[in-house]
C-alpha cells in the first residue's frame, strides 16, 4: 500500500520532470499583440494577447514563434513580442536565488512604471503627457499596411524578420 | 552507491519541481502558470523581493520601463514642439513608418510604433525609446518623394531597434535605480522609494533629451542607424538611395539659419553620404523609386508647400 503510493508519487514526479524538459514557455512582453494564424503580420488574428501571458513554444520560423495559449489555441507571435529567455527554475521560494533578472522584474511590473510617471508628472506640469496619449491613439492596422504595400508596389511580405 | 545517490537526486529534483510548480513562479511549462496563463499577485511580490541589483546595464531595462521612459521623453519633446494637425499627413507618415517597422529587427515594442509630425520649420527627426518617432514639417519639406521620407523613418526605427536612446543613459543612473528597485517588495512604492526613483527618472530623461536634442548621439550610433535605414528600406521594397538623396540636400551645412536641430545633433552629411553610398554599392541590385509612391507622397505633403 505504502509502496504503491510512493511509486505513484515517483511516477508523478518523473512526469513533471519530463514536462519541464519538453515544454518551453515564452512570455508576452509587449502591452498587447495578436496571436496570428500564419507567421506574418497580415495574417488573421486568432486571439488577443497581453503582457505577461505565458505561451507554450511549439516551433520557430524566420523570426516567428509558433505557440499554444493556455486555452489551447495554436498560432504565431513575432519573436520581438515575447521573452524567449529561460527563467531561473529555482527562483522563487527556493534558497538558491537571491537576485531577480530583468525578465522577472518585467513580469512584476516594477521599475519605472505608472506610479513613477504620475509622481514625475506632478512635479513637471510642462511635460505634455496629454499629447503623448493622443499620439498613442494613432493606430495602423496590418490591413492598412497591406493595402499601402500593395498600392505602392512595395516588397514587404508582412513577414517581419 | 554512487548510482543510488544520483537516483535520489533525480527524484528529489523531480519532487522539487512538482512542489515548485504548484506554489511558485517556475516559468517552465505553461500549465505551471495556472488556468489564467498569468502569474498571480502573490508571485509577483515574491519575485520582487528577490530583485536585488542584478540588473546593471541598459539592456536590462525592461520593455515596460522603456515605454515609460519613452513616454516621458516624448512629453518633453511635445512641450517644446506642437504636433502638426494635418490628420491625413499624420496617417500617411504612420502607415509608411509602420510598414518599415515590419521589416526591421524589432517590429514590436511594448507600446508599438507611433509617428508624429512636429509643426516647426526646423529640420529634424528624433525617436524616443520604445518607438515614439518625430519628424518635423521642415524635414518633410526637404523630402521630394516617399523614398526620402521612408529612409528617415527607417533611420529612426533603427535607433529604436538598437536602443540607442537607452544607451545614452549614464550607467550610474541605472545602478542607482536598480538599487532602489531591489529594496522594495510591495507592488506600489512607498513615498521614500518613490521620491528616490522619481529623482533618478528625471536624470534618466535628462541624459536622453540631452542626446536627442542638444548634443546628438555618439557618431557611431548615427552611422549604425544609417546602415539599418538602408537595410530596412530595401527590405521594405524602397530604393535605399532615398537616404543618399536626403543627405545630399543637407550637405554644405545649415547655412544662414545656424546649427539647429539636425545640424547640431548629427555628423556631417558628407561623411554619412560616403558611407551610405558605399554600402548601397555593395548590395548589387536594389529597388527603384516608383512614380506611384512619389505621387502619393506629394499628395500627402501638399499642404506643406506654399
Amino acid at each position: 500500500m505504502k509502496r504503491s503510493h510512493r511509486s505513484a508519487v515517483f511516477a508523478g514526479a518523473l512526469l513533471a520532470l519530463a514536462a519541464w524538459l519538453i515544454a518551453e514557455t515564452v512570455v508576452v512582453k509587449v502591452q498587447t499583440t495578436s496571436l496570428r494564424k500564419d507567421p506574418k503580420f497580415y495574417a488573421a488574428a486568432i486571439a488577443a494577447l497581453k503582457a505577461g501571458d505565458a505561451l507554450e513554444k511549439l516551433s520557430s520560423q524566420g523570426g516567428w514563434v509558433q505557440v499554444k495559449t493556455s486555452s489551447g489555441v495554436v498560432g504565431w507571435v513575432h519573436s520581438s513580442a515575447v521573452e524567449t529567455k529561460k527563467f531561473n527554475l529555482m527562483s522563487v521560494g527556493g534558497t538558491m536565488k537571491t537576485q531577480a533578472s530583468a525578465n522577472e522584474v518585467a513580469l512584476a511590473g516594477k521599475g519605472f512604471n505608472k506610479q513613477v510617471e504620475d509622481s514625475y508628472k506632478s512635479k513637471h506640469a510642462g511635460a505634455d503627457f496629454a499629447a503623448v496619449d493622443r499620439m498613442l491613439k494613432i493606430a495602423v492596422s496590418p490591413a492598412e499596411v497591406e493595402a499601402f504595400v500593395k498600392k505602392g508596389k512595395l516588397a514587404g511580405s508582412g513577414g517581419g524578420k | 552507491m554512487k548510482a543510488l545517490r544520483f537516483g535520489s537526486v533525480v527524484v528529489a529534483a523531480a519532487l522539487a519541481s512538482l512542489v515548485l510548480s504548484q506554489c511558485s513562479v517556475v516559468q517552465q511549462g505553461a500549465k505551471i502558470l495556472g488556468d489564467t496563463g498569468q502569474i498571480s499577485e502573490k508571485d509577483r511580490d515574491s519575485i520582487v523581493k528577490t530583485s536585488e541589483a542584478v540588473r546593471s546595464t541598459f539592456s536590462e531595462i525592461t520593455e515596460q520601463e522603456e515605454y515609460y521612459i519613452g513616454r516621458a521623453v516624448s512629453a518633453l519633446i511635445l512641450s517644446r514642439y506642437k504636433a502638426n494637425t494635418n490628420d491625413a499627413l499624420t496617417d500617411y507618415v504612420n502607415v509608411c513608418g509602420k510598414t518599415i517597422s515590419y521589416s526591421s529587427d524589432r517590429p514590436e515594442t511594448y507600446g508599438g510604433y507611433h509617428f508624429l509630425v512636429l509643426d516647426t520649420d526646423e529640420i529634424n527627426a528624433l525617436a524616443a525609446p520604445g518607438g515614439f518617432v518625430f519628424v518635423t514639417k521642415g524635414l518633410l519639406k526637404r523630402c521630394k518623394d516617399e523614398e526620402m521620407l521612408a529612409s528617415i523613418l527607417a533611420h529612426e526605427i533603427g535607433h529604436v531597434a538598437s536602443k540607442h536612446g537607452l544607451q545614452s543613459i549614464k550607467k550610474s543612473r541605472l545602478v542607482d535605480a536598480f538599487k532602489v528597485l531591489g529594496k522594495e517588495a510591495a507592488t506600489r512604492y512607498g513615498s521614500k522609494e518613490l521620491a528616490e526613483l522619481t529623482g533618478i527618472f528625471e536624470n534618466v530623461l535628462g541624459d536622453i533629451v540631452e542626446s536627442l536634442v542638444e548634443k546628438g548621439y555618439d557618431r557611431k550610433y548615427e552611422y549604425e542607424a544609417d546602415k539599418l535605414a538602408v537595410k530596412y528600406a530595401t527590405a521594405t521594397g524602397y530604393d535605399p538611395n532615398g537616404l543618399g538623396r536626403f543627405l545630399k540636400t543637407m550637405t554644405g551645412g545649415p547655412g544662414a539659419g545656424g546649427a539647429k536641430g539636425w545640424f547640431k545633433t548629427h555628423p556631417s552629411a558628407e561623411d554619412r553620404l560616403d558611407k551610405v553610398n558605399s554600402q548601397i554599392k555593395g548590395m548589387g541590385t536594389v529597388p527603384k523609386t516608383l512614380d506611384v509612391r512619389t505621387a502619393r507622397f506629394l499628395q500627402a505633403a501638399k499642404g506643406l508647400r506654399p
